[in-house]
């Protein structure tokens, strides 16, 4: 079965507030697992998991340090230089915020990497979402592929004048260099030219708009997004005053 | 009763002192055709965009004059009390095709199909209209077999007939075009004239908008001439001297004009280029049927993965040998190859069969940057082959490791750039340049690294008269000191004034169709 973009929109963002409500690591591990086996399912694990150790890689790092050797409320001490103390609790809650934000970046990854970007603007159009918006979604969904054809294009021009690129690093370094600027200069350019083409092609419009695409949106779909929003708001509630709850005992307690 | 008339007192760009454009009128009646001719920087392409209200005034310049559209009539002032156009409502009356198509495109559309709807979405077409609207435009812009193919894999000549399609499935009253058979073969060309033809038809005013009194301008009812920004002279064509627009750059016939005719060559020479038992295809990639014209593609990758099932043939068991001051001349269908044939031959692309020989040096495995050493390409759209910051900086690129440490760049690319007149340019951003002198300037980027095989995609398109001139000084020079010429046109009688040879690429493989007689 098709999904409608918007349901698989709902699953991964509901997944990632559920999981970030619960906050229990197994779980979190969990949602993690499934994402990278239903990555790999629809083909797209390698660049899921390329995105994901990009941009989690610093962030891990990060946490380990802040909270691994700095834990103010850590009690059982493990290991201590000067004022870095290694403590279970600080590593415990670096290991629980680890495991939330990957399986929160895994899940809203595998959505950007499955979803087709013109079913999603067409189901956002039909929504009377303002077209702008949705331009400025499509852009970013798209930017990456975009600036690495005009890329491309930049770089046979250059080779076709005699930048020679082997795969060396230190050569694909000087040539990274040659190529940011004329990069940046394109894309500024481009977007002069096309903001005129798109207002002649109607884009401001105010009035409403309709679709070329049809998308099908089956009634289980719909019952299913309805029951994964309700899901999170109550997993978010739950959270919420679980946390009064903590507070207000101690309050008493104090 | 007119549709649009203009009276245009002077148009300046924001930052500019001197005026883009002044003293210039013109009408346009339901169901006629006006052709609006001048050189390279004339003014032509801005006064298309005033008129279509692509350049707003107050957004864009400063406007004196008037423009009425229809029954309403706007004044302008170039002070801050102008009316405002609304792109959104003018656009729908008037449309415009720029000379760069891939402009035109919206980007965030995947099929021709959706790209054609895109203008109608946003003006609330009903869906069923809708797809009425875009299967009729299809079938009158050729483009009935490409619906569901990704705009971005579409070849140059394809692309064009997109974008006029885009234009002309809004139904405007006016519908301007700038050089509309600039790199269109003769069936895509020939497409466009029935298109104009069924328009007037049907009412509406078309402008072309170009460099060339071609078939196309000489049926139209109305011409007015420009140069330097003005009208030099107004009327119907054949009231207007010939002395007129060769002053102005305007070409009188075909680019054959004023072409020398090249001097034998041995024929047994050792061959600069050689293509032997060449074969080549894209990948199939995607919901598209092929990627198949996607030149930014990447098929050494393929190369090593794909199986033979995925791949697109294009060309197949292609021979060919150019010879030291020879030219050869490849012509074919837009989508036949012609550009991927001249990226073999510099190493950019790598063929999946057979091999490719730079005198007499197989290519193969040798990075396309060393190759540029002997082989320059002139790309089909200078705007893909343009990124520096000044036209000096630009001729420059890449010149040091040629010249060697003694040598002297920035002289040797004035004289290039001296032998394509822009010399005087020497500071402009590139981009800020008409689109016929970034084609000379790409040429001068080629010229100066002296290549032993020039290979030149569609050089005449969108050249005026002074452009050409230097166009054919140049690959005359070129092959008088014994470098080999390989030319891709749409143009055949240019290819057979220019050239020794003329080739066609069909089915992916080249056929001789001429060769120049013995003298």
């Amino acid at each position: 079965m098709r999904l409608h973009p918007l349901t698989a929109l709902t699953a991964a963002a509901c997944t990632a507030v559920v999981t970030t409500a619960a906050g229990s690591w197994p779980l979190s591990l969990a949602v993690a697992a499934g994402a990278a086996l239903l990555a790999a399912g629809a083909g797209v694990a390698g660049r899921v998991l390329g995105s994901a150790a990009v941009i989690l890689a610093p962030l891990l790092l990060s946490l380990l340090a802040l909270h691994g050797l700095f834990f103010p409320e850590g009690r059982t001490v493990l290991a201590q230089w000067g004022p870095a103390r290694v403590t279970t609790e600080g590593l415990g809650f670096a290991l629980e915020l680890a495991t939330r934000t990957t399986a929160s970046v895994l899940v809203l990854l595998l959505f950007s990497f499955t979803v087709s970007v013109p079913d999603l603007l067409a189901a956002l159009a039909a929504r009377r979402i303002p077209p702008q918006f949705s331009f400025v979604l499509a852009s970013a969904l798209t930017l990456a592929p975009g600036m690495a054809a005009r890329l491309e294009r930049i770089r046979q021009a250059q080779e076709a004048r005699g930048l020679v690129v082997s795969g060396g690093f230190l050569s694909r370094l000087v040539a990274a260099r040659l190529q940011a600027v004329p990069l940046v200069l394109a894309l500024v350019d481009d977007a002069g030219v096309r903001a005129q083409a798109l207002d002649a092609r109607g884009f401001g419009n105010p009035g409403p708009r309709t679709s070329y695409r049809e998308l099908e949106d089956p009634g289980g779909q719909r019952v299913f997004r309805a029951c994964a929003l309700l899901i999170a708001a109550a997993a978010v509630a739950v959270r919420l005053a679980g946390g009064w709850l903590a507070t207000g005992l101690l309050g008493t307690g104090a | 009763m007119s549709l649009l008339a203009a009276e245009i007192g002077g148009f300046s760009y924001h930052g500019d002192d001197a005026p883009a454009l002044r003293d210039v009128e013109l009408t346009l009646r339901p169901g006629t055709l006006t052709a609006v001719l001048g050189g390279s920087g004339s003014g032509k392409t801005t006064l298309g965009k005033i008129l279509a209200g692509w350049l707003r005034a107050g957004a864009a310049g400063s406007l004196r004059g008037s423009l009425a559209l229809g029954g309403e009539r706007l004044e302008f002032s170039g002070g801050d009390g102008d009316p405002r156009i609304d792109p959104a409502a003018w656009s729908g009356r008037v449309g415009y095709v720029p000379q760069d198509a891939a402009t035109m495109l919206s980007t965030v559309r995947h099929t021709v199909a959706e790209e054609l709807a895109f203008g109608l979405e946003n003006r609330g077409v009903p869906r069923p209209e809708m797809l009425r609207r875009v299967a009729l435009t299809a079938e009158r812009t050729g483009l009935g077999g490409l619906l569901d193919r990704n705009p971005e894999w579409l070849s140059g000549g394809e692309l064009r007939r997109l974008a006029v399609a885009c234009a002309v499935i809004g139904e405007p009253e006016v519908l301007i075009l700038d050089e509309p058979l600039a790199s269109l073969d003769p069936a895509g060309a020939q497409g466009i004239v029935r298109l104009v033809g069924d328009l007037r038809a049907s009412g509406t005013a078309v402008v072309v908008l170009g460099q060339a009194a071609d078939g196309l301008a000489r049926s139209a009812a109305h011409w007015l001439v420009l140069a330097d920004g003005t009208a030099v002279a107004a009327g119907k064509p054949w009231d207007i001297p010939e002395q007129v627009l060769r002053d102005a750059g305007v070409l009188a016939g075909d680019a054959a004009g004023g072409v020398r005719h090249p001097a034998p060559v041995d024929p047994a020479a050792a061959p600069v280029l050689e293509l032997r038992d060449v074969g080549f295809g894209y990948a199939r990639v995607g919901t598209g049927p092929a990627r198949s014209r996607r030149l930014m593609s990447r098929p050494r990758l393929w190369r090593e993965r794909a199986d033979d099932a995925d791949i697109l043939p294009l060309l197949r068991g292609l021979d060919l040998a150019v010879v030291p001051g020879e030219i050869v001349a490849v012509t074919g269908p837009n989508g036949a190859g012609k550009s991927t044939l001249l990226r073999l031959a510099n190493g950019l692309l790598q063929p999946r069969q057979g091999d490719v020989r730079v005198l007499g040096d197989p290519i193969a495995g040798v990075p396309a940057g060393l190759v540029a050493d002997t082989v320059g390409l002139l790309f089909q759209q200078p705007r893909d082959q343009l990124f520096e910051r000044t036209v000096l900086r630009e001729v420059r690129f890449g010149l040091r490791r040629l010249t060697g440490p003694d040598g002297d760049p920035t002289a040797r690319a004035m004289d290039a750039l001296t032998a394509v007149g822009l010399a005087g340019s020497a500071a402009a951003h590139p981009a800020e340049l008409p689109s016929s002198r970034q084609r000379l300037l790409a040429l001068a980027t080629v010229l100066t690294r002296r290549p032993a095989l020039l290979a030149l995609d569609e050089p005449t398109v969108g050249l005026d008269r002074h452009g050409l001139a230097r166009l054919h000084a140049a690959v005359a020079d070129a092959a008088g000191r014994g470098a080999g010429v390989l030319l891709v046109t749409h143009d055949a009688a240019y290819a057979r004034a220019a050239a020794h040879r003329v080739l066609e690429l069909d089915g992916g493989r080249l056929r001789e169709t001429w060769r120049r007689p013995a003298p």
